[in-house]
């Protein structure tokens, strides 16, 4: 993972200081790769001219201008603050999991506070709640400028919870949004799939546009242990012995089948889907995010 | 009931050894891993089943390899079900059963079986019981056991046998059953006297406790002693035993048909000859029956062979190469039994007695001895297995005797004393006057009292002798023993006239013709022997006090392995393959099992 895209690698973010550091670091690397992409200069909108200085872009000259004053001007953009987003982060104990250095509810910390980061920097309207079976944090969306300091923050000081109850906080929420705007949801979804789905549409049915990041360690979709064990659930406690290597198949084929499931409800439900490990660089989810917003807006 | 016993019970600690694998297993399944995991959601809907197949398949290794290493031990153990033979180290009580002739009196055997049972019940329970029933043999009737069943079940099955009494087998053989253990010894008899007068050996291990359980003798007992057929009558000798006069009915009976019947009067301890007249077939057997409703029934009836009898060969072996006196009184005493007819004597120099082969002396019924100093080695030989063969030797220990050289004529050490004894005058006084030699003197009695002797030779006790009489200064003057298959008669004096006048006493021709009668019995005299010697119908008994003290105590560490029976029964169960094979078999499955499980 060269040049500043290493930034992106969950691993070398877990090793960086503060959230705060986390997120611009994850941002900055990932909005200096988009330079580079198909996507430049979307999602931003003109601000003045500026004279050409050598080192900018052509593709940043106004020919126009050009055309009318015979000067070298480049376009000046900056971001959109009209969206209202809400940082839905599932905090129930199964997000406590982490089968290298980083757990589910890191990687999403990560992840929020990236697009906290990054809808600062749009001036986007955000807010932060945190959940397992009830909402445990609650920061209402802001576009101020102290405000991602404060969701950051929060993003620090998240404890895990009990169990998952992710429908329950979708309706309190989806009742409670009356701005349209777009909601990410951040979760290993490990509840019922059709209570979860339900949740997730009563935002649709609001006009609401969601975008869920499906938060999985590998070892939950590989299933690799090789030891029989007695397998203990993080929020139920419940036990199941098993032999890893007789229950393997059946294991992932009904995570394949929960995975499918969401891929196909929730895009029947107009919602996107976005299912991350976390060993999986941020990018994935930034874009994701990103390519929503378009949408969106 | 049933158990099982061990011949190497130490090799069972080896058994610890199954906990092994449990503890393996238990630690095993201590330190398995628990993981905390969060989708076991997706993991229950998975076949977690197999786990507890492959559980269940663990405990069948666990139990097959627990099986393996227990079975390996108890076959090393060497076990064998002890159904046969109880625990070696339970206490024993060996329940002996006199079923001798003499318990044939009326009732006498149900009071002796009812002995027994009581026996088995005062046993203690954690006691095991043997049966041992005895005549003149004893047979173990049931091994040691804590079947009280099966020894009540065998006891119901005892009944009285035309067999004498030896009580020293029955003794062995309860000996051998208690070994080195702890043991008891309730002995169910008759206390008979004659049954300790039997050549045998036989004692109790020290510290074996004997218990008797006396079966009354009848007060009385009439028997028929012998039969013989001489011409159209059959002689019967019939004798009471009692010490009241006797009253009874003989009869002649040949084929259901009474063919002659007369009635006798006997008085206290007399015997009496009966004629039993008739016209009397040349070919087949009759029986000579009496009436005794007190006495033993199985000495009331013998059977005598009507064939026309041939002489007893009889051979007379002397010193006197000269033939000129050598054998002449008891040749012509032998000579006159019968008419003439009863025996055909030959008198015949130890010197030419070389010449004879085998064939040529054990055709003779009985062979008098009378001396041995022109005996060469030839003759030795053959006297020695002509006794040993199943022969009847009387042998007169008189001056042409050669004691040195005894041992090789008989081959038995006799234990005479090579000087005479010189008691001028002795007289001879029967110990037993109802032994058949004796009858003659019976009534009248004291005539074998006459016989005055001058020298004898001495004998040394021996275990097996029997004195039947002595001499005044009581010195045995007449023995009898078994020697091999043959049995051997000792007077200690002379029958030549050298060292006594008794050849010259009215006394010798009766006394020369009923030893020849009672040594050639049963094989020339035509009557067929019952089973039992003459004595078995004596009920004189002895005090249970007499009997514990006539018991020869032995030393335990002369016994005959205790565990030499427990070891023949694991030989023959073999219990120690079936375990192995199953071991194995547990291993091949272990193997199996364990390589599908991998």
């Amino acid at each position: 993972m060269p040049g500043p895209a290493r930034y992106l690698d969950p691993a070398i973010i877990a090793r960086l200081g503060t959230i705060d550091l986390k997120a611009r670091t994850i941002v900055e690397g990932f909005l200096t790769g988009l330079h580079r992409s198909p996507y430049k200069g979307f999602s931003v909108e003109f601000a003045e001219y500026r004279q050409y200085l050598p080192g900018d872009d052509l593709a940043t000259l106004d020919w126009k201008v050009y055309a009318r004053s015979d000067k070298h001007f480049v376009k000046k953009y900056e971001e959109e603050t009209n969206l209202t987003c809400h940082l839905l982060i599932d905090v129930s104990a199964s997000m406590a999991y982490a089968s290298a250095t980083v757990t589910k509810l890191q990687y999403g910390s990560y992840l929020a506070g990236a697009l906290a980061y990054l809808m600062h920097r749009q001036r986007d309207s955000f807010g932060l709640i945190a959940f397992d079976e009830s909402v445990s944090a609650l920061l209402p969306a802001s576009a101020r400028s102290g405000h991602l300091r404060l969701v950051l923050l929060a993003l620090e000081r998240l404890q895990i919870g009990t169990r998952t109850n992710v429908a329950k906080p979708l309706h309190d929420l989806a009742s409670a949004v009356r701005k349209r705007g777009m909601v990410v949801l951040i979760s290993d979804l490990l509840d019922d799939p059709a209570s979860v789905l339900e949740g997730l549409k009563h935002f649709r049915y609001r006009g609401t546009d969601v975008i869920v990041f499906h938060i999985l360690d590998p070892y939950e979709l590989q299933f690799p242990f090789e030891q029989a064990a007695r397998f203990r659930d993080m929020e139920t406690e419940e036990e199941v012995a098993a032999v890893p290597g007789s229950v393997r198949e059946d294991y992932q084929q009904n995570m394949q089948d929960l995975i499918a499931f969401y891929q196909r409800e929730l895009g029947l439900a107009g919602i996107d889907y976005c299912r991350l490990e976390t060993s999986q660089p941020l990018e994935l989810g930034l874009m994701s995010y990103l390519m929503t917003r378009r949408r969106v807006l | 009931m049933f158990g099982v016993s061990f011949l190497s019970p130490l090799f069972l600690v080896a058994a610890v050894a199954a906990a092994i694998p449990i503890l393996l297993h238990l630690f095993h399944r201590k330190t398995e891993v628990v993981i905390d995991f969060p989708a076991v959601r997706l993991l229950k809907r998975a076949p977690v089943q197999q786990h507890r197949r492959r559980r269940l398949r663990e405990l069948i290794l666990l139990a097959l390899r627990v099986v393996a290493l227990v079975l390996l031990a108890l076959s090393f153990a060497r076990p064998y079900f002890a159904g046969a033979v109880a625990p070696e180290s339970a206490a024993l009580t060996v329940i002996a059963v006199d079923q001798s002739m003499s318990l044939s009196a009326p009732s006498q055997i149900d009071r002796a079986r009812d002995a027994a049972l009581r026996a088995v019940d005062a046993a203690p329970s954690s006691q095991a019981l043997a049966l041992v029933t005895f005549a003149d043999a004893a047979t173990v009737a049931v091994e040691p056991t804590t079947d009280r069943g099966a020894v009540r079940a065998a006891i119901n099955q005892i009944a009285p046998q035309p067999r004498g009494t030896r009580y020293r087998s029955a003794l062995a053989r309860a000996s051998e059953l208690i070994g080195a253990r702890d043991g008891r010894v309730v002995m169910v008899t008759d206390l008979q006297q004659s049954g300790w007068d039997a050549n045998d050996e036989g004692g109790l291990p020290d510290g074996v406790d004997i218990d008797i359980a006396a079966v009354a003798p009848p007060t009385g007992n009439l028997a028929v002693t012998s039969a013989e057929r001489r011409d159209r009558r059959v002689i019967a000798t019939v004798q009471n035993y009692g010490n009241a006069e006797a009253k009874t009915t003989v009869r002649l009976v040949m084929g259901g048909n009474t063919l002659a019947e007369t009635d006798l009067t006997i008085a206290p301890l007399a015997a009496a000859d009966v004629e039993l007249t008739a016209t009397l077939p040349r070919t087949g057997q009759a029986e000579v029956r009496l009436d005794d409703r007190i006495g033993y029934q199985l000495d009331n009836t013998r059977t005598v062979s009507l064939e026309p009898l041939s002489a007893t060969p009889v051979a007379v072996i002397v010193a006197d190469p000269t033939g000129a006196s050598g054998g002449l009184y008891i040749e012509r005493a032998l000579n006159v039994a019968g008419g003439g007819r009863e025996f055909r004597v030959d008198v015949i120099d130890g010197a030419p007695l070389a010449t004879w082969a085998q064939d040529d002396l054990n055709r003779r019924a009985v062979v008098f001895v009378l001396g041995t100093r022109t005996l060469g080695r030839a003759g030795r030989e053959l006297l020695k297995t002509y006794l040993a063969g199943g022969g009847h030797v009387f042998i007169a220990l008189g001056p042409m005797v050669d004691v040195g050289t005894l041992a090789d004529v008989l081959g038995v050490a006799v234990g005479a004393s090579a000087d005479p004894v010189r008691t001028p005058g002795a007289t001879m006084v029967a110990t037993d006057g109802r032994h058949p030699i004796f009858r003659p003197f019976l009534n009248p009695s004291g005539a074998l009292g006459d016989v005055q002797v001058d020298q004898y030779r001495r004998l040394n006790d021996q275990q097996g002798r029997i004195v039947l009489a002595r001499f005044s200064g009581g010195d045995a003057a007449l023995t009898e023993q078994a020697v091999g298959e043959g049995r051997l008669m000792i007077y200690t004096s002379d029958l030549d006239n050298e060292w006594s006048r008794f050849p010259l006493n009215p006394a010798f021709v009766p006394f020369a013709v009923e030893t020849a009668r009672y040594l050639a019995r049963g094989e020339k005299t035509g009557e067929r022997s019952a089973g039992f010697e003459a004595r078995e119908s004596n009920p004189a008994a002895t005090t249970a006090e007499e009997f514990t003290n006539a018991i020869d105590r032995t030393n335990r560490t002369n016994l005959i392995d205790a565990g030499q029976a427990a070891r023949d029964v694991e030989d023959q169960q073999r219990w120690w393959q079936v375990g192995l094979l199953i071991m194995l078999g547990a291993l091949a499955g272990e193997a199996l099992i364990g390589r599908r499980a991998t």
